[in-house]
C-alpha cells in the first residue's frame, strides 16, 4: 500500500487509464494482424491442431496476450492505494473502517 | 426416473441454491442495511473482493447471446463468428483499468451510489441525472424483456414445460433473490452463474468431442461444408475469417467499439467499479476477468462452429438459436444435460439481476430519493427499504409480464438497447472522468445528440458503408461534446477538485 496525497492518486490513476488504452491498442494490431493478415498470407490450408491457425492465432493468440499484458500491468503499472481520501481522514482512520466494513 | 426428470433436477437445485443465498445476504446485511439502506442495497457497502467483482462483471456482460445465438450463427457462418466475438477479450480490463480506480475514488468522496450518482456530482445538473435515469430505465427494461423471453425460451426448449410455464418460473426464481438480496445477492449469485456457466461450457465440450468422432473427424465435416461452398456457393466459407464476405470487414471494426470498447460506458457494468473494496481486489479482477470472459468467448462460439460435425443441418426455417438446445436436449445425456443448459439459463439470470437492480435504483435513488433531498426532506431508512425492495419487485414482475407476450415496441427497442446505452454514457463517463474541459452542456449535447442520432439512423434505416450504426451514435457523440464543452460554462473550482486535483 502506497501512501499518496489525492492528487498524486490521480497523476497514478491517469498513468495506468493511459497504460490500459496502449494494452488495449497492442491487443487489437495483433488480433487484426493474426487474423486477416496470417489468412491472407497463408490462407486457410495452414493449421494447427486441426483448425486454421489464422483462427488459432488470432482468437487464442489475443487472449493469451491480453492476460500476459494485463499481470504487466498490474505487476508493472498499477499501485495499491487507500481509495478513502486520507488528505482529511488519516488522523482518525475513519475512512478506513468504512471501506473495511 | 423420466429423462425430463433428471434433467430438470439439477436446474432445480441451482434454483433453490440461488434462491437461498438471496435470503442468507438479506438476514447478514440488516445491520448494514439499518445504518445506510441505499448503500447497503444498490452497491453492496463497497465490499467486493476481486474475484467476485470479476465474476459479476462478466456474468453480466455474458447474456442469452453469447451463449445461444452467438454460438448457433458460428455453427452456421464457421471460425469467422468466432473471429468476431474474440472482439470482447479485451472487455473486463478496459472496464476496470480506465474507469474502475477513478470511479472508486470519486465515488466515495462524493458518496455516488449508482452510475447516474457520478454524472450527477461531476456535471452538477439535475437535467443531464434524469435524462439519463430515464434512458436507463427505458433500455433496461426492454433489455430484460429480451432475456427474460431468451430465458423462458430455453427453459422450456429443454424441459418440454411450455413457455409460459417456464417463463413464470425461471422468472420468479431471479427476480425473488435481486428483491430480497440486493446488490450483493447479484454479486454472489453472478459469481455461481459464472462458474455454472464455464461448467455447462465444459460439459457441451466434452459432448460435442465425443459425439462428433473427435476433433480431426469435425473438422473434416467443416472442411468439406466449406469446399462445398467455395465451389458451390451453398452455405459458407467456415474457415476464412469473413465467411466468404458474409461477415464484412468494417462489421468487425464497429465490433471492437459495440462489444469492446465503448462497452466501458455501459451504466449496468461500470457501476461495478463503485462496488469494490481496494486497489488489490481491483487489480486481481482485471486478471481473473480477462481469463474468464476470453475464455467463455472464444469457448463458447467455437463450441458453436465444433458442433457442426453433431449437428450437420437444423431443420428448413428453424432459427440458429435452436442450434445449442438441440444438441443438449439431443446429444447429452440427461444428468450432464441438465447441468449444461444450467449454463445459459445462468447468463440470462446474471444479467437479469443486474439491470433489475440498476434499474431500480435509478428509480428509487436518481429520481425519488434525489427529490426528496432537494427538498431537505429526511427519509427513514426503513421506508427507503420498503420502497427500494417494492420498486425492485415491481419493476421485475412488469418486465416478467410484458415478456409473457412482448409487444412489438419492446422488441424492437431491445434491438438497439446495447448500443443505445453506449451512444448515450461512453463519452459522459470517459470524458467527464479524463477531460477537465467536460460540462454540462456538452454533455447534454452529447446524450441528445449521440442517442438520438444513433435512434434516427436505427429508425429511418439509413447505414453508413456495412459499419454498425453505433458509429453513428458515437461520432456524433464526441463532435456534439466538443461543441457543447466550448460554449457552455465551464466546471466550477469546487469540482475541478474532486475530479481533476492533478490540474491545480
Amino acid at each position: 500500500m502506497n501512501k499518496m496525497s489525492y492528487k498524486e492518486k490521480f497523476v497514478q490513476m491517469n498513468k495506468e487509464a493511459k497504460a490500459t488504452w496502449i494494452v488495449a491498442a497492442i491487443v487489437i494490431i495483433f488480433w487484426w494482424v493474426a487474423g486477416f493478415g496470417v489468412y491472407g498470407a497463408f490462407g486457410s490450408g495452414f493449421t494447427i491442431f486441426g483448425m486454421p491457425a489464422w483462427f488459432v492465432l488470432s482468437c487464442f493468440g489475443s487472449w493469451i496476450l491480453s492476460i500476459v499484458l494485463v499481470a504487466y500491468l498490474i505487476k508493472g503499472v498499477f499501485k495499491d492505494f487507500d481509495l478513502d481520501d486520507d488528505d482529511i481522514s488519516a488522523s482518525s482512520g475513519a475512512g478506513k473502517e468504512e471501506a473495511d466494513e | 426416473m423420466s429423462n425430463s426428470f433428471m434433467m430438470l433436477a439439477p436446474v432445480v437445485i441451482f434454483f433453490v441454491v440461488l434462491m437461498g443465498m438471496g435470503f442468507y445476504i438479506q438476514k447478514r446485511s440488516s445491520d448494514a442495511r439499518a445504518e445506510n439502506y441505499s448503500k447497503d442495497y444498490y452497491i453492496g457497502g463497497r465490499s467486493l473482493g476481486g474475484f467476485v467483482l470479476a465474476m459479476t462483471l462478466v456474468a453480466t456482460y455474458s447474456s442469452v447471446s453469447s451463449f445461444l445465438s452467438g454460438p448457433g450463427v458460428a455453427w452456421q457462418k464457421g471460425f469467422g463468428w468466432v473471429y468476431y466475438a474474440s472482439t470482447q477479450v479485451v472487455a473486463a480490463f478496459l472496464v476496470l483499468g480506465i474507469l474502475g480506480k477513478k470511479m472508486a475514488v470519486v465515488g466515495r468522496k462524493t458518496d455516488s451510489v449508482t452510475a447516474v450518482d457520478i454524472i450527477r456530482n461531476r456535471y452538477q445538473s439535475d437535467l443531464l441525472a434524469t435524462i439519463s435515469a430515464v434512458v436507463i430505465i427505458v433500455f433496461f427494461t426492454t433489455q430484460m424483456i429480451g432475456q427474460f423471453v431468451g430465458g423462458a425460451q430455453i427453459f422450456s426448449a429443454a424441459t418440454g414445460l411450455s413457455y409460459e410455464a417456464g417463463l413464470i418460473i425461471f422468472a420468479i426464481v431471479v427476480v425473488l433473490y435481486t428483491t430480497v438480496g440486493g446488490f450483493n445477492a447479484v454479486a454472489i449469485t453472478d459469481t455461481a452463474c459464472a462458474v455454472m456457466m464455464l461448467i455447462g461450457m465444459f460439459c457441451l465440450a466434452y459432448a460435442i468431442i465425443t459425439k462428433g468422432g473427435g476433433l480431426a473427424n469435425i473438422m473434416a465435416t467443416i472442411n468439406e461444408a466449406s469446399e462445398t461452398a467455395r465451389t458451390t456457393g451453398q452455405g459458407f466459407d467456415m474457415v476464412a475469417p469473413t465467411a466468404y464476405n458474409s461477415i464484412p470487414v468494417q462489421l468487425f471494426i464497429t465490433q471492437w467499439m459495440l462489444c469492446g470498447v465503448c462497452t466501458i460506458g455501459l451504466p449496468q457494468t461500470n457501476v461495478r467499479c463503485l462496488a469494490y473494496k481496494d486497489t488489490k481486489s481491483v487489480h486481481r479482477a482485471m486478471m481473473y476477468g480477462t481469463i474468464v470472459v476470453g475464455a467463455m468467448m472464444v469457448g463458447m462460439h467455437l463450441l458453436g462452429v465444433l458442433s457442426r460435425g453433431v449437428l450437420l443441418s437444423i431443420p428448413e426455417g428453424a432459427s440458429t438459436d435452436t442450434v445449442v438446445p438441440t444438441l443438449i436436449s439431443q446429444y447429452m445425456h440427461p444428468v450432464l444435460a441438465g447441468l449444461t443448459i444450467i449454463g445459459p439459463l445462468a447468463a440470462t439470470m446474471s444479467t437479469i439481476s443486474s439491470l433489475l437492480i440498476a434499474g431500480s435504483s435509478a428509480i428509487v435513488k436518481d429520481i425519488y430519493l434525489h427529490h426528496k433531498e432537494a427538498k431537505k426532506e429526511k427519509v427513514n431508512q426503513k421506508f427507503v427499504g420498503k420502497i427500494s425492495i417494492g420498486m425492485t419487485g415491481i419493476m421485475g414482475i412488469v418486465a416478467v409480464v410484458l415478456s409473457i407476450n412482448p409487444p412489438d415496441i419492446i422488441v424492437w427497442i431491445n434491438m438497439f438497447a446495447f448500443g443505445g446505452l453506449q451512444a448515450a454514457f461512453f463519452w459522459i463517463f470517459l470524458l467527464g472522468l479524463f477531460w477537465k474541459k467536460a460540462n454540462r452542456s456538452g454533455a447534454l449535447w452529447c446524450i441528445i445528440g449521440g442517442l438520438g442520432s444513433y435512434i434516427f439512423v436505427y429508425i429511418t434505416g439509413i447505414t453508413i458503408g456495412a459499419f454498425h450504426n453505433i458509429i453513428v451514435g458515437i461520432v456524433v457523440g464526441l463532435i456534439c461534446f466538443i461543441i457543447g464543452a466550448n460554449i457552455g460554462k465551464p466546471v466550477d473550482d469546487k469540482i475541478g477538485r474532486i475530479f481533476f486535483p492533478e490540474k491545480y
